[in-house]
């Protein structure tokens, strides 16, 4: 008995490499990317469709994407500022660096899960690339967060901060950290299909990686023994990183990059891999 | 398989392809559930196979109308949204060609809080065409639609069957080279319904292919050469219609006589005209 579930296990896991193999070879080919390409307008109308009706229209929805950056920060600022005074130069630059990075990813994954159910009447009615809709759905969050970014980067230098060559290396980074987003939405919406409780789940998980990444403190007063576990966090790294380009103006070390770098392919593998393979089958239980 | 067996003017090619549906008695949806389920046999979801669609082949030719017919339940619906690619099959193989516009439902993807004119954008990229595209049939469609200034305000101040027209309206302007209907040609009133009924009348002489279902004898025979009658998944029944009246019909003259058959064919089918 034991056996021959392990027979099975590992049939599967051949048939899995097997499919992941292929499927990283349909994903890299010219011709599905064309495919998706075509249907740009598509994403473009699905984005614009959703500010206007999540958000009554960009005005109110940047306001909106503002309104819970400013509101975190402002109450961490007060506690570390009248109840446990930070020591720390330029810490409103410290915190709100983190803040507003932070914001992106609670507000994209808050939202992952309900993205193909909240789209069910589509894709049970009609075909187009489903790997369009996620993208759709960060984009939305993606444009009305870069008018938090915008605000930052005005009040950068009022906080302290010194706008240096390392800002180039930026955008690389924040790619990276978006692709990372993206396929964390990948897979949170295809298993939210099958379990429909695992809402619930993400906002105590999003509750605990807040504390649990060092955003309103740094890594450096964590226990050392703590702090190895913590790093490995993809979460903490990316703030880390945000933070040694934005706050010690540095550039980000190697060695966290390519963990970094390691956690998103990881990541937007198997979220490809997932969606390809579960979201077919899927369309019939949504 | 099915690749190779299609000839240059085949459009749709359906290999022997069945469909089942996983039935979830006592469905656990929730990761709770399942874990639970592990030690509790009560927990358990039971799962049964239901065979929507059993070994069902069958091709269409460029230009050609095929209607499907069956009662509630046999699988019509689930065939076109296997032909549209919505669904994949159990077993068996697919092929097709072309621009495939199903219309298994009309006016999908409306979003109630968007002005018609956005929806046609909206619902027009959905069927893979660009907004540069879309915005060169957007005075047709509109015109077509009957909807006049009604075209600025949100699709949730439409009557139905103003939603009806619009979603029509779009899709048959798309030029579409497959259209696949499902009872979406029961709606609206007498006149748009005729108008819908000589506009696809239209496609169909510049070369569109048609797969239809409809429960009206009467509707099918004006627009389709061929059927097929599906029973609990399986094709028990295919034919042809006599071409004279499929040209009477088209050129919407309806002789008496034909209104006659049609009647008789439609009653023999079924009573009445029963909507999915
Ligand atoms: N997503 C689904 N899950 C389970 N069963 C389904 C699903 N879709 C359709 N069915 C079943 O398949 C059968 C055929 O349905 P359908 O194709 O809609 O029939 P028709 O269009 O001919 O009335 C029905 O018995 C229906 O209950
Ligand atoms: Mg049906």
């Amino acid at each position: 008995m034991p056996t021959a579930w392990c027979a099975d296990c590992f049939n599967l896991c051949v048939d899995e490499l097997g499919l992941l193999i292929k499927m990283a070879y349909i994903t890299n080919t010219a011709g599905a990317f064309g495919r998706l390409w075509r249907y740009r307008d598509l994403v473009r109308n699905l984005v614009l469709k959703d500010i206007k009706v999540r958000y009554m229209g960009a005005a109110l929805g940047f306001a909106w994407s503002l309104a819970n950056p400013i509101v975190i920060t402002f109450m961490y600022l007060m506690i570390f500022t009248y109840i446990f005074p930070s020591t720390q130069p330029h810490f409103p630059l410290f915190l709100v660096t983190g803040i507003v990075h932070w914001t992106l990813f609670s507000q994209v994954i808050g939202q992952s899960c309900e993205v193909l159910v909240a789209n069910s009447g589509l894709i049970k009615k009609i075909y187009f690339p489903r790997l369009l809709i996620p993208v759709a759905s960060v984009l939305v969050n993606l444009v009305l967060w870069l008018a938090a970014l915008g605000v930052y980067l005005v009040f950068y230098p009022l906080l302290g901060g010194k706008f240096s060559l390392v800002l180039f290396v930026y955008p690389l980074y924040l790619l990276l950290f978006v692709a990372f987003i993206w396929g964390l939405t990948l897979i949170l919406s295809t298993l939210y299909v099958e379990f429909r409780d695992l809402k619930h789940l993400i906002e105590v998980a999003l509750q605990v990686l807040f504390w649990a990444t060092p955003i309103i403190y740094e890594v450096g007063r964590v226990p050392r023994h703590i702090q190895e576990v913590m790093i490995l966090s993809p979460l903490a790294e990316f703030t880390i990183i945000f933070q040694q380009i934005f706050y010690a103006n540095k550039l980000p070390s190697l060695n966290i990059t390519m963990a970094f770098f390691a956690w998103t392919v990881v990541v937007v593998g198997l979220g490809l891999w997932l969606f390809n393979r579960r979201v077919p089958e899927s369309v019939e239980r949504l | 398989m099915a690749n190779d067996a299609a000839q240059s003017d085949d459009v749709i090619v359906v290999d022997h392809v069945s469909k089942s549906f996983t039935l979830h008695h006592n469905r656990v949806s929730s990761l709770k559930g399942r874990f639970i389920g592990l030690f509790k046999q009560r927990w358990r979801q039971h799962v049964e196979h239901f065979h929507a669609l059993t070994d069902v082949s069958l091709r269409v030719r460029r230009g050609e109308a095929l209607a499907l017919m069956g009662a509630n339940g046999s699988g019509k619906s689930t065939l076109l949204q296997i032909v549209a690619g919505i669904l994949r099959p159990t077993s068996g193989r697919l092929w097709t060609q072309g621009r495939i516009a199903p219309l298994i439902e009309l006016g999908v993807g409306f979003n109630p809080e968007l002005t018609g004119e956005e929806n046609i954008y909206l619902n027009g990229s959905l069927y893979g065409y660009r907004n540069a595209e879309i915005r060169r049939l957007v005075a047709a469609i509109v015109e077509f639609s009957e909807l006049g200034h009604f075209i600025d305000t949100p699709v949730k101040n439409y009557s139905s069957g103003m939603y009806m027209r619009l979603g029509f309206s779009v899709a048959v302007h798309l030029n579409p080279e497959v259209l696949l209907a499902d009872e979406i040609l029961a709606v609206g009133d007498v006149a748009f319904q005729q108008k819908c009924h000589d506009k696809i009348a239209e496609l169909q002489r510049n070369g569109m292919t048609l797969l239809f279902v409809s429960h009206s004898m009467d509707t099918v025979k004006r627009f389709c050469h061929r059927y097929v009658r599906l029973d609990h998944g399986k094709i028990v029944e295919s034919g042809v219609f006599e071409r004279d009246q499929q040209a009477d019909q088209i050129d919407g003259s309806v002789s008496s006589s034909t209104q006659q058959n049609a009647n008789a064919a439609a009653s023999s089918d079924r009573p009445g005209n029963a909507v999915t």
